[in-house]
């Protein structure tokens, strides 16, 4: 630790789904942290719990869908906060209400720009005008200030014509346009952290470039830190300062992102690097990682990862790794959750047998099977 | 907006025709002769004939569908056998009643039915919300001529505080009002003789706008855009008033037209329950007589109305929801 508290401390966070086919266990006790200044990345897979980790963060979780547990710190400010009392989980006395959270937190000092562009705005309010309410709620100015405002940030984001365009309704705009009206929202509310979910899926790739710059920018001139959440390894490797790599609902790996790309520590990592598009390679030489990821109702014992791991042994089925430090890092140690770091986890890995082939095969396609394969 | 109106209104246009030859031909095929009725059941042919000339029937059928449409479009519905009158002045004479009645018991649907439909999502699968749904279950379930059977037992016999039968157009003269001394008078027994024939068709409307105003804001409320408003401090009454309830009027509308029409069927059993001469029981007299220009000026009438509710709820969605005229513009 460098001293200071983190921006933004997020300990031992759990969210779950209570749905009619049994509990979803999206986010499963993730930890990490967001310096001042800092942009920090969340990859994996679709369905990995990344939004759902963004949105609890906020608090805006609704049915059926709760917190369950785990810490949300922001600046001294206990967004989350649960406590065991008496066998029971509670929240804590210092966990700010929900009006607090409203009016302090959301906009105005952690701003998310959500993944869906297609559904996030309200089809019957112009973008101009749904962009000047949440400036006029957040910066607390006048209606024409935040008017003018709401043009800037339009035309910063690269809309052009930003006047005329004010008055239009979201079905006039394409995808690309209204994920760049999502960014402005974020951006005009001046917060200190940005989570974006994904902002760039549906850009193609210049335009994609020119929100990355503009991100970039912007980080460096006010200051702004970001979780940025991806499946996209090339994005983490163009803007990020450090990466969570989630798997159903954990995180498996945490470093910096040089020691993530260089020093990988976790097979799923690997696994993300190895499939990602190199300029060196052709399509066919693209690795996809095999199989797909299981469902969060009832995840695979041991190491979550094992069906699909190319180096899971017996011991990866029975024990369940957490996310520990396995090396050094800059400011903060590099962490993974692997029994093949046998020096801190002591499992017994290399003693352990490699799970062959067609019994992994099988597990994967028992867990993957509809109906959760009790039918094989 | 406005080159939109101008189009839904001339779309009407065939429509109107439409209704006015499926009324006609109807008409032509119930059977029975208005001769026979004016005549006697063992007519003399010369009568016969010679009354069969005044109004034309001996003519083709096709002459006499031209001279229809011809007389429509000027304005001329033709002439009651049964009252001796235009069927345009029976109409006119008529029309205000049931009108009135369809406005209240509307009015007094949608200003309960909306808030309730509201708080009820609000408070989802809390009392209140189990309270106004039961009601609103009760209210769909129940038939309008046995509330309003009801209602006239406790009170009009029973407590004796309303009156049972007749409207009173709040405009009337004080003059040619019964016990009234002053335009007040007027006023105070024109509600009081429209509160029982209001709540019996208005229950209907009431708990079926209830029903879709609830369902439909829990759809608006779970929409993505609302969770964006939240995710930036909108306070949540103001996300209820302004960011969900526009978008959740939609289905809301297209109930509330469809409701209109069901709601003319509901006049006639209510001014039958009531005993108010308004279009409904007109258009009784005319069936149960055989006044057949009567017939079709009233039906054409309530095809007119059920038109215009359905421009009604187009314009309201077109109002409420900028995709609609969308096409036009680009
Ligand atoms: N409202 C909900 N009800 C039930 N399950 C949900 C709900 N929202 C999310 N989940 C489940 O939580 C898990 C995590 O979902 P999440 O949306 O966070 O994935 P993600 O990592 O963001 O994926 P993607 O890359 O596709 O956006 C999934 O298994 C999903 O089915
Ligand atoms: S613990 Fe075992 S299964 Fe899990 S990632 Fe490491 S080697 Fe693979
Ligand atoms: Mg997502």
């Amino acid at each position: 630790m460098n001293g200071t508290d983190p921006l933004l401390e997020v300990r031992d966070l759990k969210t779950q789904f209570f749905t009619a086919e049994g509990t979803v266990r999206a986010v499963d006790g993730i930890s990490f942290t967001v310096e001042e200044g800092e942009i920090v990345g969340i990859v994996g897979e679709s369905g990995a719990g990344k939004s759902v980790a963004a949105s609890s963060i906020l608090r805006l979780i609704e049915n059926p869908g709760e917190i369950v547990g785990g810490e949300v710190r922001y600046r001294g400010e206990t967004l989350v906060g649960f406590e065991q009392r008496d066998g029971e989980l509670r929240e804590r006395d210092d966990m700010l209400s929900n009006e607090a959270v409203r009016k302090r937190i959301r906009g105005r000092e952690i701003a998310i720009i959500f993944q869906d562009p297609m559904e996030s705005l309200n089809p019957v309010f112009t973008v101009g005008g749904q962009l000047r309410e949440f400036i006029e709620i957040n910066r607390d100015l006048p209606e024409s200030e935040a008017r003018e405002e709401a043009v800037d940030m339009l035309r910063e984001v690269g809309i052009p014509e930003p006047v005329k365009r004010f008055d239009d309704y979201p079905h006039q705009f394409s995808g690309g346009m209204r994920q760049r009206v999502l960014i402005a929202m974020a951006l005009a509310c001046e917060p200190s952290l940005i989570i974006a979910d994904e902002p760039t899926t549906a850009l193609d790739v210049t335009v994609e470039g020119q929100i990355l710059d503009l991100v970039e920018d912007l980080q460096q001139k006010y200051g702004t830190s970001f979780i940025w959440v991806t499946h996209d390894m090339g994005v983490v490797a163009e803007i990020c300062d450090r990466v969570n790599v989630m798997y159903l609902g954990e995180i498996v790996e945490q470093a910096s992102v040089d020691d993530l790309f260089h020093e990988t520590k976790h097979p799923y990592t690997a696994a993300l690097l190895d499939s990602m598009p190199r300029p060196d390679e052709t399509v066919e030489e693209l690795n996809p990682i095999e199989g797909v990821m299981p469902e969060a109702i009832n995840p695979p014992s041991g190491c979550r990862f094992h069906p699909r791991c190319p180096d899971a042994r017996e011991v990866c089925v029975n024990v369940h790794p957490e996310n520990r430090a396995v090396a050094e890092g800059e400011i903060h140690p590099h962490r993974a959750a692997c029994l093949q770091h046998e020096e801190v986890f002591r499992a017994g890995y290399w003693g352990s047998q490699p799970l062959d082939d067609a019994e992994r095969a099988q597990r994967h396609r028992e867990l993957t099977a509809d109906g959760g394969g009790a039918d094989e | 907006m406005l080159r939109y109106t101008v189009r839904r209104l001339l779309q009407a246009i065939p429509v109107l025709l439409g209704i006015v030859t499926i009324t006609f031909l109807l008409t032509d095929a119930i059977p029975g002769d208005p001769v026979s009725i004016m005549l006697g059941p063992s007519p003399n042919a010369e009568q016969a004939a010679a009354i069969r000339a005044k109004y034309g029937l001996d003519r083709p059928l096709y002459v006499r569908y031209l001279n229809y449409v011809a007389d429509v479009v000027q304005g001329d519905l033709g002439h009651s056998l049964y009252y001796g009158v235009p069927v345009t002045q029976k109409i006119a004479e008529r029309m205000p009643v049931t009108l009135l009645l369809l406005v209240s018991s509307f009015t007094f649907a949608i200003l309960t039915a909306v808030p309730l439909g509201v708080i009820s999502a609000k408070r989802r699968n809390q009392p209140t919300d189990h309270v106004s749904r039961v009601v609103a279950l009760i209210g769909v379930s129940t038939p309008s001529f046995w509330i309003g059977l009801l209602l006239i037992i406790v009170f009009s016999f029973h407590l004796n505080l309303l009156p049972a039968t007749n409207l009173i157009m709040p405009w009337a003269d004080p003059v040619n009002v019964d016990g009234a001394g002053s335009r007040l008078d007027v006023l105070v027994m024109a509600g009081e003789h429209l509160l029982m024939p209001t709540i019996t068709l208005g229950t209907l409307q009431m708990a079926a706008i209830t029903r879709i105003e609830r369902s439909a804001m829990l759809e608006v409320l779970s929409e993505e855009y609302v969770k964006l408003a939240r995710a930036y401090g909108v306070p949540e009454g103001t996300i209820l008033r302004k960011h969900a309830f526009r978008n959740a009027q939609l289905p809301v509308i297209t109930v509330v037209g469809l409701q209109l029409t069901a709601a003319l069927g509901g006049a006639v059993l209510t001014e039958t329950v009531f005993s108010i001469n308004g279009m409904g029981r007109l258009i009784i007299t005319a069936i149960n007589n055989q006044d057949y220009e009567l017939v079709m000026g009233t039906t054409l009438f309530f095809g007119l109305t059920f038109v215009i509710g359905v421009i009604l709820t187009d314009l309201s969605y077109a109002y409420i929801d900028p995709r609609v005229t969308y096409g036009e513009r680009e």
